[in-house]
C-alpha cells in the first residue's frame, strides 16, 4: 500500500512564508548599484518630470501637437478620397435610414452618421467615385472628417497614459507617444472618413483599461477592480464593433486573461481554493465575454432601429428580413402563386430570365461532344414572351380557393408557353460543362419522358414545409426529381448558335449557393387574365413586419463573415503582411493630375524602423534571458525581468495577435491593417529604450493591500541622457514627418524630381515620378 | 539488439502458465523517490492527509516497473542517487518560497518534483541467460516470433489476388509511365522527387520489363509487361509497414496488448492495404514514414548512453530515412518536421542540463546537424544525381530544364543550331530564371486588360513558342536575300510570333497577376504595328565566353527592354488563372533590376538556313544548377495544381472529409465486368483513431489543470513518458494534416494515409493509458476488452476486404458496404 499511497496524495504545500523570507535576498546584489530606493535620490530632471506638473505639461504639449497635426488643412482635398467612397456612403445611409450591407460592424459608421447629422449633412450625396467634389455637392465633409481626427489625436495621450501606468518614466512615455504622434500613416488615416482611427483609439483604450485592471489585482472585487474590468470589456466591444479586425483585440485580451487565470489556478500561490478560482473565472466571463457581447449587440440593435427603410442592402438579406424594411419591393408587390399561373423566373445572381426558344442545340459541339439536339433553354437578360412559363401541378387540386396555392416542396412541371413544351433535364452533358446536365424541353403530349419533366420547388433558407410560394420574395431552387440536379446558370455565354445567351444547366451539387431563382412577375392566371389581388393578409397599406432582433443579428453576422472571407480579388496596392513592419509599400489614396498632388499612405520610416528595431531587441533580450536562465545564470534583476515579461510581454502579445492572423488570411490585405500592431510595437520600443538607458523602473506599480507582501520599492531614473535622447530623436522624427508630409496631407503639389526624392524606398509606387534616366 | 527482457534469473520451468520472461526485468521501485515522499508525509503534510485525492491514472505494476529505471541500474546514464534526491527535495521547498507572485515562472516546462530530468527512454538492456526449456526459449524470443507472424500475415494480405486486375489502375498510369522513362532513359518531368519512381523503374528492370508500354489509364496490360512482379516488389514496402508498426509501438513502451492492437490496426486497414497493392509511390512513402518514426523512437531509447555506437547508428538511420522519405514525395517534409521538433526539444533540455560540459553540448549539436540535416540533404541530392545520370536521353520533360542541360541530352540537337543569331532568324526564347519556360503565345486573348492575344511562358515544346527576329518598323525592312545582319547588343528589334504573325507588344495596361507591371500581349500582324512593338536587346553576358557584343544561341544571357516604356520583359513563375491554361504570366517590369534572372532570356532553338550549324556539345551544365532549376520547376507546377472551380472533380476531396472517412475514392472504372477497387479505410480504425486524438487532448488538458492544482497523478518519469508518446503521435498527426488545410492545391483521400499512422499510434497510446496499463482493471478485464477490440477489427476488415482485394461482378450485389450516405460505392 505504501507505494500506491504515495502517488495518490496531493503534493505537500509549503506554508506561504512571506514574513520570514526576504524577497531581496535572492536577488544578486550586483544589480543594486543602479537601484534608486528613494524617490528623492533621483536626478533633478527625473524628479521634475515625474511630478504631476511635469507630466501634465508633457501630455498637454503632446495632445496639442497631435490635434494640430491632424487638423492641419483637414479640408484638403475637397474630394472623395479612397475608401471614403464606402464609409461616407454608409454614413449617409444612416441619415436617410436606408438599409445597407457591409462586412464591418456598425459602430464607427454610426459615429460618422452621427457626426454628419450634427454638421447638417442631409445624406443625399452618395460618395460614388473617388475624386467627386464635396464643394459642388454641398457636403459638410470637414465635420465628418473631424471625428476620426479627434479620435486619432486622443490616441496619443492614451498611448502616453498606457506607458505611464506601466511604470515607465514620463520621458519614455513621451517617446512612445511621439512614435504615434509623428507618424504619417496614423495621421493620414485619421484625417479621412475611414474606420481605422476609431478602431485604433478604442483598441488603445482597451489596452489602457486592461493595464489599469491588472494593477488592481490585489484589490480584487473592489469597486475600482470591477470598474476597470468592465471598462476593458466595454472598449473591447467598441473595438470589435468598429471594424471586423477589432476581434483580434478581443483575442489578445483573451490570451492575457488565460495567462492570468492560469496563475490564479496555481495552488502554490497563497493556497488559492477552487472557489476563489471560480469567482475570478466567473467575474472575467461576465466582464470580458457577456458584458462586451451585450454592448456589441446593442450597437446592432441601434443599427437596426435606425435603418428602417429599404435600401441597397436589401438584396443581401432573406425575404423575411426584407419584409421588415419599409418600402421594400418584396413587401410591396409579393403575391401568392396559384397553379396554372403564367410566370417569369429570374436568376438571383445574374438576373437573367429562364428562357427557351424553338432553336435546337447543335448535334456536335466544337470539342466533339454531342448533344440531345433538343430545344435550347438559355438565360436571357430581357423581357420577352419566350420567358413565360406556366406552372403545372402533379397532384389533384380543389376547384378554387387557397388549396390551389403552390407550396414549398411541391413537385411541378413547367410549361413553356410559346412552344407548348415542358422543361426537362437528363443525363446529357451541357454545352459548356461536361460535368453538368443539359436542360431542354419536351413536347407536352409525349408522355415517354414524363418523369424527366418533374421538378421540385424548394424554397431557400429552410422555409417551413407548407410555406406558400410567392412572387418576388419566394427565392427557390428548382430540383430535378429523378437526377437531383439543380437548375443553375453562370455568366458564361453560349456561342452564336444560341445568340450569345447565357448557358443554363443542371448543377450536380444541389447545395450550390448560386442556384437560386425567384419569380419576377405573375403574367397571368389560369384564365389568362390579370391576376386578381389574392393575398393572405389583405393589407391596404403594407406595414413592415417585425422580426426578432436576435434572428436579424445572427443572419447579418453570418453574412458579414461570408462576405469578408469572399474579398479575395486582387488590388494593385494590396501588400503581404511580411512587408508591413518595414514599410515596404504604401497605398495611393488620391491623386490630382492638374496640380500633381497626391495622398500616399506611408508611415514615418524612421519611426517604423525604430519600432522594428525595438521589437527585435526585445525578442533578443527575452531569448537571451531564456538561454541564460537555462544555463542557471541570472543576468537581469528580478523586478526588471518581471516588467519585461509581464508588461512588455503583454504588448508583444498585442502586437502578435494583431499581426500573425493576417498571414493566414486569403483576403486582400493593406498596410493599414498593420496600424494596431504598429501602436503595440511603439509601446515595446519605449520599453526597450528604457531598458537600454537604465535598469531602473518604478516598482512595484500595482496597488498594494494588506494581502500583498512587502517588497522593496525602487524608482525609475533615466536622467539627463533620457531626456536628451528622446528630445533629439523626437526632432529627427518630426523632420522626417515634415519631409514626407506632402504625401500625407496631399499638398503642396510636387514636381517629378521632388516625387523622386520623397520616394525613400524604391518600392513606394508614387505617382508623377519623373522618368528615371537609365545610365548604363 | 536485445530488447528489455532484462535480467533473467529463473532457470526452471515458470511456475504459472502466464508468466513470462518479462517478469524478470521487474526491478524494485526507485527508492529515493519514494523515500522523499515518506519524508514529507508525516511532518509537513500531517493534518492534510485526510484530503488525499485519488490520482486520475494508475499505472499497472508491470508498466510502472518496466518504465521506471531503478536507482541501481542508473549508474550508466545518470548520476542519480539517493543523496541527490534528498537535497533536491530541500531545494524544491526553497524554490516554492522563492516563487514570486508578481511574476510568472518563465520556465516553459513543468519541473518534475524530484528535481530530476531524465528522458523517458528505456534503460540499458542486459544479456539474457541461456534458456533451459523450450517454453523459456519461446518466451524469451516472443520479440522475434510475434513480428514474424505479423509479417507473414501482412504478406498474405498484400499479395493475395495482387494480379487480379490486369488493367492499369488509377495512378499506375503516371507512375508506371515514369518507371518506363527510366528504363528508356528519357528525360521526363514530374512534380515529385525521383527516388520512388526510380524504385518503380528498378522493379521494372528486375522483373524484365522493357519500358515499351504506355500505361494508358484503364488499358489492359499486354504480355510484355510483368505487372504482377512489379506490383509484388512495390507491395513489399507495404508488407514491411506491419513489422515496423510492431517494433515502433514496442519502442514507444506500450504494453503488449497495445502493441498488438496497433500492429493489427496497421495490418487490417483496407486503405493502407489497397494503396500498397499497385504500382504507386504511396507504399514507399508510407514505408519510409514508418521507418523514420521507428528510427526516431529507437534513437530516443538510446538516449541513456549518448555517443555510443547504437546511438550513432540510430541517429544516422533517422537521417537516411528522412532523406529517403523526402526523396519519394515532398510530403516527407512533414515527418521531417516532427523529427525537427523532437530534436529541438531534446536539445533545449540538454541546453538546460548544467552537468554537461560545453564540449558535450557542442557534440550533441554537431551530431544532430550532421545526421539530421547534412545526411538527408545528401540523400536527397544523390537521388537527383542518379536521376540525371540515368535520364541522359532527350524526352518529354526537356523544356522544363535550362537550354544548356537540354543540349547535353542525347537525341537533342540544340547544339547543332547556328551559333550566331541574325535578323530573320526563327528562334525560341528561354527564360533564365529558376524554373523558367519558353516565351509563348496562342490565339486565345486576355479576358481582362487589353483583351489582346495572350503571351505566356510555357514548359512544353510546340511551334507556338517560335518567334521571328525582325527589324523595327521604321528601320530598313528585313530582306531574306540581303546581307546577313547579326544581332548585337543595343539592337532594336521586333519579335513576330510565327504561327499567328502577331508582334510582341506591351502597353500601359496592368498585367493580370503582377498588378504593378505592364501587360505583354500579341498585337497587330506582319504589316500592322506601332512603336510599342520595339524591344531593345541588352546583352548581360555570355555564360561561356564572358562579355561579348553579339548574341549567340544557348549561351548569351540577354534582356529585352521595351523601347517606349523602358520596362523589361519578365516571367517570374506567377501562374495565370484557368483562362491562361495555368501557364506562366509574362509581364513588363518597370523596375530595372539588373540582378533579376527572371528578366534574362537566352535563345534556345534557332533556325536560320543561311547560317552554318554550330557545335555547343562541349558546354556542360553543372549539377547544382540543374538540381536547383528542377526543384524550382517542381514547386512551380505543384503550385499550379490548384482546384479549378469551373471543373467538378469527383475524385478530389477536402481535408475535413478525411478523419471521419466522409468520402471514398473509386480507383478505376465501375463497370460490372471490371474488378473494382475503392480507396477507403477500415471505418473502426479511422473513426476510432480520430476520436482518440480528441480524447488525448482532453486528457492532457485535465492532467495539466490538475497539475497546476498540484494533484500528483503520475510520477515525473511516467508523466514525461506519457507526454513523449502523446507528442510524437499528436504533432506527427498535426504536421501531416494542418498543412493540407492551408495549402491551395487539390487534395485527395490518399494524402491522409501517412497522417493516419500517427492517429493510430495515438489510438494505441490512449487505449494503453486508459485500459491496458491501468491498475483499475484486472488482467481478465483487459483480456476481454482486447478480445472485443480485436474481433471488431478483424470483422470489419473481413467485411470491407473486398474493396482492397478487388470487387468482382456488379457492385450493387455486394450488400451492406455503404456505411455512410456519402460513400459512392454503389452505382
Amino acid at each position: 500500500m505504501s507505494s500506491k499511497g504515495k502517488l495518490r496524495q496531493r503534493n505537500p504545500q509549503p506554508e506561504a512564508s512571506t514574513s520570514n523570507y526576504e524577497y531581496d535576498q535572492v536577488q544578486e546584489d550586483e544589480h543594486h548599484a543602479d537601484i534608486y530606493t528613494s524617490p528623492k535620490s533621483r536626478s533633478g530632471i527625473e524628479k521634475f518630470f515625474e511630478g504631476s506638473q511635469g507630466s501634465i505639461i508633457v501630455v498637454s504639449a503632446l495632445t496639442a501637437l497631435a490635434f494640430a497635426l491632424r487638423f492641419y488643412k483637414i479640408s484638403h482635398p475637397d474630394q472623395v478620397v479612397f475608401d471614403e467612397v464606402h464609409f461616407g456612403k454608409f454614413a449617409a445611409y444612416y441619415i436617410t435610414h436606408q438599409y445597407y450591407f457591409d462586412v464591418h460592424p456598425p459602430l464607427a459608421k454610426m459615429l460618422f452618421g452621427l457626426a454628419g447629422w450634427f454638421v447638417g449633412f442631409d445624406g443625399s450625396f452618395l460618395f460614388e467615385n473617388i475624386g467627386d467634389s464635396y464643394i459642388t455637392n454641398n457636403v459638410p465633409y470637414v465635420g465628418m472628417r473631424a471625428l476620426p481626427a479627434v479620435l486619432g489625436s486622443l490616441t496619443v495621450p492614451v498611448v502616453y497614459a498606457i506607458m505611464k501606468e506601466s511604470g515607465f518614466s514620463t520621458v519614455i512615455a513621451a517617446f512612445s507617444a511621439s512614435l504615434i504622434l509623428f507618424d504619417n500613416a496614423h495621421v493620414a488615416q485619421s484625417r479621412l472618413i475611414l474606420l481605422d482611427a476609431a478602431l485604433i483609439f478604442f483598441m488603445s483604450l482597451t489596452i489602457y483599461s486592461y493595464v489599469k485592471f491588472r494593477k488592481y489585482r490585489y484589490m480584487e472585487f473592489t469597486l475600482e477592480w470591477w470598474t476597470w474590468l468592465l471598462m476593458t470589456g466595454f472598449w473591447m466591444a467598441c473595438t470589435w464593433a468598429s471594424k471586423v479586425n477589432g476581434i483580434l483585440t478581443v483575442f489578445c485580451v483573451g490570451v492575457a486573461v488565460l495567462f492570468d487565470l492560469w496563475d490564479i489556478l496555481d495552488v502554490r500561490k497563497e493556497g488559492h481554493t477552487m472557489d476563489y478560482f471560480y469567482s475570478h473565472f466567473l467575474a472575467r466571463a461576465g466582464g470580458l465575454i457577456l458584458w462586451p457581447f451585450i454592448v456589441y449587440l446593442s450597437f446592432f440593435w441601434i443599427h437596426f432601429r435606425v435603418l428602417t427603410q429599404s435600401g441597397p442592402g436589401d438584396t443581401f438579406m432573406s425575404p423575411a428580413f426584407q419584409e421588415t424594411l419599409a418600402g421594400n419591393e418584396l413587401l410591396m408587390s409579393s403575391h401568392d402563386i396559384y397553379y396554372y399561373d403564367i410566370l417569369t423566373f429570374r436568376h438571383k445572381d445574374t438576373k437573367v430570365f429562364l428562357h427557351s426558344h424553338p432553336d435546337r442545340y447543335p448535334l456536335q459541339y466544337e470539342d466533339g461532344r454531342v448533344s440531345s439536339q433538343g430545344q435550347q433553354v438559355t438565360g436571357y437578360g430581357h423581357n420577352d414572351t419566350n420567358n413565360h412559363w406556366r406552372i403545372i401541378p402533379t397532384k389533384s387540386l380543389p376547384e378554387t380557393g387557397r388549396g390551389r396555392i403552390v407550396r414549398n416542396n411541391d413537385v411541378v412541371q413547367l410549361l413553356h408557353m410559346p412552344t407548348n413544351t415542358l422543361l426537362l433535364t437528363h443525363d446529357v452533358a451541357s454545352p459548356l460543362m461536361p460535368t453538368n446536365q443539359e436542360f431542354t424541353t419536351w413536347a407536352r403530349d409525349d408522355y415517354t419522358r414524363h418523369n424527366d419533366t418533374l421538378f421540385k420547388i424548394q424554397l431557400a433558407w429552410d422555409a417551413p414545409e407548407n410555406e406558400p410560394f410567392k412572387s418576388k420574395s419566394g427565392y427557390f431552387k428548382l430540383i430535378h426529381v429523378p437526377t437531383k440536379v439543380a437548375l443553375w446558370t453562370h455568366p458564361k455565354t453560349l456561342p452564336d448558335w444560341a445568340f450569345k445567351q447565357q448557358e443554363i444547366n443542371g448543377n450536380k451539387n444541389p447545395s450550390e449557393r448560386s442556384a437560386i431563382w425567384y419569380v419576377e412577375d405573375i403574367i397571368a392566371d389560369q384564365y389568362n387574365d390579370e391576376p386578381a389581388d389574392r393575398d393572405e393578409d389583405q393589407r391596404p397599406v403594407k406595414v413592415p413586419k417585425s422580426m426578432n432582433f436576435f434572428k436579424k443579428y445572427i443572419e447579418l453576422q453570418l453574412l458579414m463573415f461570408q462576405h469578408n472571407a469572399g474579398l479575395t480579388a486582387s488590388h494593385p496596392y494590396a501588400s503581404g503582411p511580411l512587408n508591413w513592419p518595414f514599410m515596404i509599400s504604401g497605398i495611393s489614396f488620391w491623386t490630382d493630375n492638374d496640380t500633381q498632388k497626391q495622398i500616399y499612405l506611408v508611415g514615418n520610416i524612421i519611426g517604423w524602423w525604430t519600432c522594428v528595431v525595438g521589437l527585435s531587441v526585445f525578442v533578443g533580450i527575452i531569448a537571451a534571458d531564456l538561454l541564460a536562465r537555462r544555463r542557471a545564470m541570472d543576468p537581469i534583476p528580478d523586478s526588471v525581468r518581471n516588467r519585461l515579461w509581464n508588461n512588455t510581454g503583454f504588448f508583444l502579445i498585442v502586437w502578435g495577435v494583431h499581426y500573425a492572423p493576417f498571414f493566414l488570411m486569403n483576403r486582400q490585405l493593406f498596410i493599414h491593417h498593420y496600424l494596431p500592431s504598429h501602436l503595440a510595437s511603439a509601446l515595446i520600443a519605449g520599453s526597450v529604450l528604457n531598458f537600454i538607458l537604465s535598469d531602473t523602473i518604478n516598482y512595484p506599480i500595482s496597488y498594494a493591500t494588506s494581502k500583498t507582501r512587502l517588497r522593496p520599492s525602487q524608482y525609475a531614473d533615466t536622467g539627463f541622457k533620457g531626456l536628451a535622447t528622446v528630445l533629439g530623436y523626437g526632432l529627427v522624427l518630426f523632420m522626417m514627418f515634415i519631409y514626407i508630409a506632402p504625401l500625407t496631407y496631399g499638398t503642396p503639389g510636387l514636381t517629378g524630381e521632388q516625387v523622386n526624392s520623397k520616394r525613400l524606398l524604391s518600392t513606394w509606387t508614387l505617382h508623377f515620378a519623373a522618368k528615371k534616366t537609365h545610365d548604363s | 539488439m536485445n530488447r528489455p527482457p532484462a535480467v533473467a534469473i529463473d532457470f526452471g520451468t515458470p511456475d504459472s502458465p502466464n508468466s513470462s520472461s518479462f517478469e524478470f526485468e521487474e526491478v524494485g521501485y526507485p527508492d529515493p523517490y519514494h523515500q522523499h515522499q515518506h519524508q514529507y508525509d508525516p511532518e509537513s503534510y500531517g493534518g492534510r492527509a485526510n484530503e488525499e485525492t485519488l490520482p486520475l491514472h494508475y499505472m499497472s505494476e508491470e508498466k510502472a516497473r518496466r518504465r521506471v529505471r531503478a536507482g541501481a541500474a542508473a549508474g550508466n546514464g545518470s548520476d542519480f542517487d539517493g543523496g541527490a534526491a534528498v537535497s533536491g527535495n530541500e531545494k524544491e521547498q526553497f524554490e516554492y518560497q522563492e516563487y514570486d507572485d508578481a511574476g510568472k515562472d518563465v520556465y516553459n516546462k513543468p519541473k518534475p518534483y524530484n528535481g530530476q530530468r531524465i528522458s523517458s527512454g528505456r534503460g540499458p538492456s542486459h544479456p539474457l541467460p541461456p534458456p533451459t526449456t523450450i517454453t523459456e526459449f519461446l518466451l524469451q524470443n516472443t520479440e522475434v516470433i510475434v513480428p514474424v507472424v505479423y509479417t507473414l500475415l501482412s504478406c498474405w494480405t498484400r499479395f493475395h489476388r495482387i494480379g487480379a486486375s490486369n488493367t492499369v489502375v488509377w495512378d499506375e498510369a503516371h507512375f508506371g509511365k515514369f518507371g518506363s522513362h527510366y528504363l528508356k532513359r528519357e528525360f521526363y518531368f514530374d512534380v515529385h522527387p525521383p527516388l520512388g519512381k526510380m524504385l518503380v523503374g528498378l522493379a521494372g528492370l528486375l522483373s524484365g520489363y522493357d519500358g515499351s508500354f504506355e500505361f494508358k489509364s484503364g488499358e489492359v496490360y499486354p504480355d510484355t509487361v510483368p505487372y504482377v512482379a512489379m506490383r509484388v516488389m512495390l507491395a513489399t514496402f507495404g508488407v514491411l509497414m506491419v513489422p515496423l508498426a510492431w517494433f515502433t509501438s514496442v519502442e514507444l513502451g506500450m504494453s503488449q496488448w497495445a502493441c498488438h492492437l496497433t500492429t493489427l490496426m496497421v495490418l487490417l486497414d483496407v486503405g493502407w492495404l489497397c494503396i500498397s497493392r499497385f504500382i504507386l509511390l504511396d507504399s514507399m512513402l508510407l514505408f519510409f514514414t514508418f521507418l523514420t518514426v521507428f528510427c526516431l523512437t529507437r534513437f530516443h531509447n538510446e538516449q541513456f548512453e549518448p555517443f555510443s555506437i547504437d546511438w550513432w547508428v540510430w541517429l544516422f538511420f533517422t537521417g537516411i530515412s528522412i532523406g529517403c522519405v523526402t526523396s519519394v514525395k515532398m510530403i516527407g517534409l512533414f515527418v521531417t518536421a516532427l523529427v525537427g521538433v523532437y530534436t529541438v526539444e531534446d536539445l533545449w533540455d540538454k541546453f538546460g542540463d548544467t552537468r554537461l560540459t560545453v564540449r558535450q553540448q557542442f557534440n550533441h549539436w554537431a551530431a544532430r546537424v550532421v545526421c539530421l540535416i547534412v545526411v538527408p540533404v545528401l540523400v536527397f541530392m544523390a537521388s537527383f544525381k542518379i536521376h540525371f545520370l540515368i535520364l541522359n536521353h532527350s524526352g518529354p520533360g526537356d523544356s522544363q530544364m535550362s537550354s544548356l542541360f537540354q543540349a547535353n541530352l542525347e537525341g537533342n540537337d540544340f547544339y547543332k543550331n547556328p551559333l550566331d543569331v541574325a535578323f530573320g532568324s526563327r528562334v525560341t526564347l528561354k527564360n533564365m530564371g529558376w524554373g523558367g519556360g519558353l516565351l509563348h503565345s496562342h490565339v486565345q486573348s486576355y479576358p481582362v486588360g487589353s483583351n489582346q492575344q495572350q503571351v505566356t511562358c510555357y514548359h512544353y515544346k510546340d511551334n507556338n513558342n517560335e518567334w521571328n527576329i525582325l527589324p523595327a518598323w521604321n528601320d530598313k525592312q528585313h530582306d531574306p536575300e540581303g546581307p546577313l545582319r547579326y544581332l548585337k547588343d543595343g539592337d532594336i528589334i521586333r519579335l513576330s510570333h510565327v504561327p499567328t504573325g502577331r508582334n510582341l507588344h506591351s502597353h500601359t495596361v496592368t498585367a493580370p497577376v503582377s498588378k504593378l507591371n505592364y501587360e505583354v500581349s500579341g498585337y497587330g500582324n506582319l504589316t500592322v504595328g506601332d512603336n510599342h512593338d520595339y524591344w531593345q536587346v541588352e546583352i548581360v553576358d555570355d555564360t561561356k565566353r564572358g562579355s561579348v557584343g553579339q548574341v549567340h544561341s544557348l549561351t548569351t544571357r540577354m534582356r529585352f527592354k521595351h523601347v517606349a516604356l523602358g520596362c523589361y520583359l519578365r516571367a517570374a513563375n506567377a501562374v495565370l488563372p484557368q483562362w491562361g491554361f495555368k501557364q506562366i504570366e509574362v509581364s513588363c517590369d518597370k523596375e530595372n533590376n539588373r540582378k533579376d534572372a527572371h528578366t534574362y532570356w537566352n535563345v534556345e532553338s534557332h533556325w536560320n538556313d543561311r547560317l552554318p550549324a554550330g557545335d555547343m556539345k562541349l558546354y556542360k551544365s553543372p549539377f547544382l544548377r540543374d538540381f536547383w532549376h528542377l526543384n524550382v520547376a517542381m514547386m512551380t507546377s505543384n503550385n499550379a495544381l490548384i482546384p479549378d472551380p469551373d471543373k467538378e472533380d469527383i475524385l478530389a476531396s477536402k481535408p475535413f472529409d478525411w478523419p471521419f472517412l466522409h468520402l471514398g475514392l473509386r480507383m478505376c472504372g465501375w463497370g460490372d465486368n471490371q474488378i473494382k477497387y475503392y480507396l477507403m479505410g477500415t471505418p473502426v480504425v479511422w473513426w476510432g483513431s480520430t476520436i482518440s486524438l480528441g480524447v488525448a487532448l482532453l486528457t492532457f488538458a485535465v492532467y495539466i489543470l490538475r497539475w497546476q492544482r498540484k494533484y500528483n497523478d503520475m510520477d515525473a518519469r511516467e508523466w514525461d513518458h506519457f507526454l513523449y508518446v502523446g507528442k510524437i503521435a499528436f504533432f506527427g498527426w498535426a504536421f501531416h494534416y494542418v498543412p493540407f488545410l492551408i495549402m491551395g492545391r487539390v487534395t485527395y483521400l490518399h494524402h491522409y494515409l501517412p497522417t493516419l499512422y500517427f492517429a493510430v499510434l495515438m489510438f494505441g497510446h490512449v487505449l494503453d493509458h486508459f485500459i491496458f496499463s491501468s491498475r483499475r482493471f484486472s488482467t481478465r478485464t483487459k483480456a476481454i476488452v482486447f478480445g472485443v477490440l480485436v474481433s471488431i477489427l478483424v470483422a470489419t476488415f473481413w467485411w470491407f476486404s473486398g474493396v482492397a482485394f478487388g470487387i468482382d461482378g456488379p457492385v450493387n450485389e455486394h450488400w451492406g458496404l455503404k456505411w455512410r450516405e456519402t460513400w459512392n460505392i454503389y452505382n
